[in-house]
């Protein structure tokens, strides 16, 4: 029996002690973090998930108590409240969501002066379609500096409003950080970005304090606005 | 009727951030996720946590579904059923007494729940008879009950190594027949 197959039925077993819980809680790191890389592992576990998942087939159903799914709603999206949702926006432009790598930009509240002798030359007004909150953007191209200036609404109390770039023809929306409680504030574009910026779209999203967990915007999009040349 | 398509297109849609998807989706999968939570845990309070947390997860991990290869409803109730085994296990951190062990001992299925099981799981229940009847049941009693090697050692009789170099060896010849 060559090394290989040892390995290999060495981690047939080990995928399936995963998928059953079996594994310690130390062991179950372990594994984890093998598996973030592996992809080989990645399927020997999806396999035996999708080979164990039959004996679930005979547990009954029962319906959940009805207040289940407001509960749940209440934790993602924090308390019931009007407004209107630009989810749709996010759907239309992207059929396949990858992960988004969560940029994690420092966003330095200080003052920011506009219509100074720098002119900036890209400019979006980010607003929901009520109004409620709206920010003002300016994107200066030397400085790949985007200044922001949020005239109407703020974070819903224990949420987080969370900036976004989605670029024109991007596979998925990429954070620009959270937005402070500062009425001005300053980005600093990522060299990557920067030639995205022109055409893309900003929005907003309300998400948990300190900004999404998953690197997509998982709550309302609250607000958006296309970024165009002044 | 909801389709395994109809179930796919709601789990990318909530990905996406559709709240109304994810309204869909619950409505057409949370009956059958509590099953699994309740199945697990057996009692009623705690599989209602434990369904909230699976459907937190769900609108926070739907963004990665497109790739990870799993079939709609396998990744729910895999969701689930992780979900409620860490709650499991956090109940039983502690210094466990015999009347816990007795209350989880104490979750066989109802005999038509088993009808159910045993016409819907002809493939892996083929390849489990192709094991020692000892061994087979401590891969049932892992996935069905969510029993720990300590639990399955015990109800066998035997020194928890021994256990577990039966169940990876039993792993191991499954797979080979699974694949078959």
């Amino acid at each position: 029996m060559t090394q290989d197959r040892d390995h290999s039925e060495n981690d047939i077993a080990l995928a399936g002690e995963y998928a059953l819980h079996l594994l310690d809680a130390e062991s179950r790191l372990a594994f984890e973090t093998r598996l973030a890389q592996d992809t080989a592992l990645q399927q020997l576990v999806r396999e035996w998930d999708e080979d164990f998942v039959s004996f679930s087939e005979g547990f009954a159903p029962v319906t959940p108590p009805a207040r289940m799914k407001s509960q749940i709603d209440a934790r993602l999206f924090g308390p019931e409240k009007s407004g209107f949702s630009l989810q749709g926006l996010f759907g239309r432009r992207f059929a396949y969501l990858a992960f988004a790598s969560l940029a994690a930009l420092a966003i330095i509240a200080g003052p920011v002066v506009f219509n100074t002798a720098t002119a900036p030359e890209y400019v979006a007004e980010i607003a929901g379609e009520d109004r409620s909150l709206v920010v003002a953007a300016a994107y200066d191209q030397e400085t790949a500096e985007l200044s922001i200036n949020r005239t109407a609404g703020a974070a819903i109390a224990g949420r987080s409003l969370e900036l976004w770039l989605i670029a024109e023809g991007a596979t998925a929306p990429v954070s620009l950080g959270v937005l402070s409680d500062a009425q001005l504030a300053t980005v600093i574009i990522p060299e990557d970005l920067r030639d995205l910026m022109l055409g893309g779209t900003l929005a907003i999203s309300d998400e948990p304090i300190g900004g999404s967990p998953t690197g997509a915007p998982t709550g309302a999009v609250l607000a958006a606005g296309e970024i165009i040349s002044s | 009727m909801t389709s395994i398509a109809d179930i796919e297109n709601m789990i990318v849609r909530t990905g996406l951030g559709d709240r109304a998807a994810f309204s869909d989706l619950y409505n057409a999968t949370s009956a059958k996720l509590f099953g699994v939570c309740l199945r697990v845990l057996n009692n009623r309070a705690e599989a209602e946590d434990a369904l909230q947390d699976v459907f937190v997860k769900i609108w926070q991990k739907a963004s990665g579904y497109a790739v990870n290869g799993y079939s709609p409803m396998t990744w729910l109730i895999t969701v689930a059923r992780n979900l409620s085994i860490d709650r499991l296990r956090a109940r039983k951190a502690p210094a466990k007494t015999i009347d816990e062990a007795h209350d989880l001992a104490d979750s066989s299925p109802t005999p038509e729940m088993a009808m159910v099981q045993k016409s819907e799981r002809a493939q892996i229940d083929g390849c489990l008879d192709e094991l020692d009847q000892g061994h087979a049941m401590a891969v049932r009693g892992a996935y069905l009950d969510g029993e720990t090697y300590q639990d399955l050692a015990d109800r066998a009789g035997v020194p928890i190594n021994t256990m577990r170099t039966w169940l990876r060896r039993s792993l191991v010849k499954l797979k080979d027949c699974l694949s078959r």
